[in-house]
Formats: C-alpha cells, structure tokens, sequence
C-alpha cells in the first residue's frame, strides 16, 4: 500500500527535523552559531485521472483531476544567518560583528575558513588567533610590551607599545562577505568554508558599504531562540506521531484485507 | 450475488486512494506552502444503458468512484523566520519560478539567494519579476521587499516581484516540489508579500486524524459485509448442493 511508503517518509522527514532541531538547542550558547531549520517539499504525484482530459463524447473537460502524492522529502536545511545577540564580555579581544560578513581565518592546512565567532586569543608569539590556535588572517602580532588594546569599529587594531606617549597602529582586520551566504558550507569549530555557491569571498574593511562594524569587548551568541525551538520540537514529535498513526490505519486496512477468507 | 462484492471492491479501492491522499496530507504536514487535497467520490449507475421493457427489467447498480481530487487553497500559517528571504503571500497569488520545463507556480516562499546573486527557490529555480530574473552584484545587501513587491537594495528599486493569479485554481497541478503547473496565469491583485515570514502547510492535523479514522472503519466494515455476503454463499451452496 502506497499510503505506508508515504508515512515513512514523513516519518523520515520529522526524524530528521528533530534532529535539527536538538543541534540548534545543543549550540544555544555557542559564540557565533546560526540555526538551521528543515525545509520540506513534496514528492511526485501520480495522475490517476489526468486534469484537462476529455470526460465525454461531448467534448468535456474535467475541470479537476486525480492526483495522488507519493510523500515528502528533506530539501535544504538552510542556515539561517540572522545576526545573534551581542554580549559584553569585557575581554579586549573580544570582538563581534554588527551587520554582515565573516572573520577570515588561516586554517592549519592552508584552507582559509571564516566565521563569525569573534573570541580571539593571544598566541606564544603575540599573534591574534582563535581559541583553537589557528591564526587571524591577515595576521596580526600585539607586541609583549603593548597595552592599551583597541579595535576600532573599521577594524583598525591599535596599542600603546612600551613607553611610547601615543597608540601605534597595529594591524587592519579585514571581513568577508558572500553572495550567497547560506550557500557556506559549517566544517564545526564555528567554521565555514567557501563553496561553489556560496561565491568567492570579498574582502573588504569593516564598516564599508554593506560590510558590518567591529564592537571590541563583545561576542555575539548564537542567533537560536529556545522558545521557538521547543515549539518546533513539539509540532514535529506531534507530526511524527501522525505518521505513525497512519502506518497503523493502513497496516489495520491491510489486516482486514487478509483476514478475509 | 456477484454484484455486492464488486460493489465492495469498488468501494475499497476508493478508501484506499483516500488514505493514501490522507497519508500525503500528514507527510507534508511542515511542507511549506503545501496545499492539502480531499478526494471527490461520486456515484455511477451500472448499467448505463437497461434493458427495462422486460417482465423483470434490468436493475441498476450503484457504484463509487473517486471523480477528481480538490485542493484545498485556504492559506496556511504564517511563521515568522527572520530569514530576510523567506515571503509569504497574504492573499490570493502564486510567485512565479522559472524551471527548466517552463513557468511554475508556487506559494512556497522560502528562497534564497544563489551565488550568482539570483533569487531561487530551494532547488534553484529562478524566481521570476516582472522583468525576468533579477540578478544582483557582489556588493548588494540583502533586498528589502515591500508590501507590493518593490525588490529594493542599497543600489535602489531593483525590480518588482511577479504574482499571478488563475480563473480557475482547480485546474492547477501539482507537480511535486511545492510547484504547480498551470495554464494562463493573470497578474493578481493587489497581493500583499510579507517578507521574513513563511507560508506554512494548511494541512489541518485533526481533520486528517478524523478522516484516516473514518476512513480505516469504513474499510472495515465493507471487507466484514463482503464477508457475510460471502459466507451467505458459501451457505446457500453447501445447503442446495446437500442431497438427502
């Protein structure tokens, strides 16, 4: 019976909107995450009566048809790349963005990645790189004897070093931006890495047009809302549910079926 | 004799259709912009042409078909997703997307921009503006559209949105994917595109429940009632066929 392959799938499709759903909840308090969500589509429709055909020797036409769908598929699970809530967390490098576009980071393997979590740390040497080492790109070294560091809302770095009377420019933090910023593909770590249709990145400095502003001693949170993911929790275990009941209306039309002697 | 049970196959195979329709509606239960669809049964009298001069004329017979299926075009839900572009269609309307077959038409409005700067459609169909598809630069923000479609950037008014509408909404198809197939769309009025929200699946859970309920004891008790019609056979034959 068609009707248990189609509520398999539904079935299927709910399995894996929890499972969305549960990664977007585990990550409500990582620096820098965006939400995904599931967007369904329907499968193929058999015609049974085709629409438009002709119904009679009379010439009419059904004005509908008989068309029977065979279920539902996953689509995309996009990403949705809303700008999360900024925090202040008091550590100068600290650094979130507001508006649009990505960090640029030099992976250890030669990849450039980008994101948006902006909790940098200090290395050995000086060098701005993330809380898993790897560095900023371009890289930027605060001298041992620097004080005073200051991120300007254009990503200008600057500190007083040594004894000096005034602030020395340090280094430039520049952003990238993507046409199609869903289109990144999330390597885990907080990372993305470019794809075929997210678009090469641009870059540019903060602040220019259509490129987000640098805020120092912030991070931005993660962009889930709980109350809308429970709520969505919630639907898809109660939509899971139905198509169970619907596997046991047809397993019970079946039965009734054999039974028939 | 014969005729109850071909009745009841009739009758059966139509329940079955309908929960599989029934099956399809709960699936797409969180399908954005899915329109539901209820089966049409109607009578049809056997035989068509009687011969009623005779002494005991011909007796029609009534069986059941399913004449067509209807859709259901009520709106769904609205959500807000703050996906700048997520649109949703408040009112009548249908956006049109450009596939490889030709126009479609969807109320679907979870889009996306692509790397080429397009508007499309999860699977990467265009969607289309009055002016064709509209293609932005690198260096664009994210469009902002208004109530009427106005597509606008920071580069200006780029475009305006294409809604149709159709005489006839029964005649539309679907050809999964959320797309419908369609025959002389006209330019709706007035649409109103909502921005940031999408339309959800007007799939109404319970009624479906209901339906696939009534649906399951009508099956039943056709298959017990071709059953009795059987073992009413079965009888006649064992007592007639008893010699002594």
């Amino acid at each position: 019976m068609k009707a248990l392959h189609i509520a398999a799938s539904g079935m299927m499709a709910q399995e894996l909107n929890v499972e969305l759903i549960s990664n977007n909840i585990a990550n409500m308090r990582t620096t820098g995450f965006k939400r995904q969500r599931a967007d369904f589509q329907d499968l193929l429709y058999q015609n049974l009566r085709q629409v438009g055909s002709q119904a009679s020797d009379a010439g009419n036409v059904l004005p509908t048809g008989v068309q029977i769908g065979s279920g539902v598929r996953t689509a995309a699970t996009p990403r949705i790349m809303s700008q999360g809530t900024v925090e202040s967390t008091e550590k100068e490098l600290d650094i979130a963005i507001r508006g649009e576009g990505f960090f640029r980071i030099l992976l250890p393997d030669g990849r450039t990645a980008y994101t948006r979590d902006g909790s940098f740390e200090r290395d050995a040497t000086g060098q701005i790189v993330t809380a898993n080492g790897y560095a900023l790109d371009p890289a930027i070294t605060v001298p041992v004897n620097a004080t005073g560091l200051t991120i300007s809302p254009q990503g200008a770095v600057s500190a007083v070093v040594g004894t000096a009377t005034t602030a020395t420019v340090l280094g430039q933090i520049q952003i990238a931006r993507f046409v199609n910023k869903t289109g990144l593909e999330a390597i885990g770590d907080n990372l993305y890495l470019e794809t075929a249709s997210s678009g090469a990145a641009q870059l540019a400095n903060p602040g220019d047009e259509a490129y987000g502003q640098l805020l120092q001693n912030h991070l931005e949170i993660a962009n889930v809302n709980p109350v809308s993911e429970i709520s969505d929790l919630i639907a898809a275990q109660r939509a899971y549910e139905m198509n169970s009941r619907v596997i046991r209306a047809a397993d019970e039309m079946m039965s009734a079926t054999i039974q028939f002697k | 004799m014969e005729n109850a049970q071909l009745v009841g196959l009739a009758r059966q195979a139509t329940l079955r259709r309908q929960l599989d329709l029934i099956a399809n509606n709960i699936a797409n239960v969180n399908t954005n912009g899915f329109k539901a669809q209820t089966l049409l049964l109607e009578e049809t009298r056997q035989p068509q042409a009687s011969a009623d001069s005779f002494l005991t004329p011909d007796r029609p017979i009534s069986f059941v078909i399913d004449d067509a299926n209807l859709y259901d075009f009520q709106p769904g839900q609205m959500m807000q997703t703050g996906n700048p572009t997520d649109l949703a269609l408040d009112g009548k309307g249908w956006f049109v997307i450009q596939t490889a077959q030709g126009e479609r038409f969807t109320r679907n409005g979870s889009f996306a921009i692509n790397n080429e700067g397009r508007l499309v459609t999860r699977d990467g169909d265009t969607v289309l503006t009055d002016a064709g598809p509209l293609t932005l630069a690198p260096n664009e923000q994210t469009p902002t559209i208004a109530a009427d479609g106005t597509i606008s950037t920071n580069q200006g008014v780029r475009g305006k949105l294409r809604v149709v509408d159709f005489a006839n909404p029964g005649e539309l198809k679907k050809i999964g994917e959320t797309l419908f197939e369609g025959q002389n769309p006209q330019p709706a009025t007035l649409p109103r595109v909502v921005q940031g929200q999408i339309e959800k699946s007007n799939v109404r859970a319970v009624v479906e429940l209901t339906r696939m309920i009534a649906v399951g004891r009508a099956y039943e008790s056709v298959a017990k009632w071709m059953q009795d019609a059987n073992d009413l056979r079965r009888n006649a034959i064992e007592k007639l066929a008893t010699v002594n």
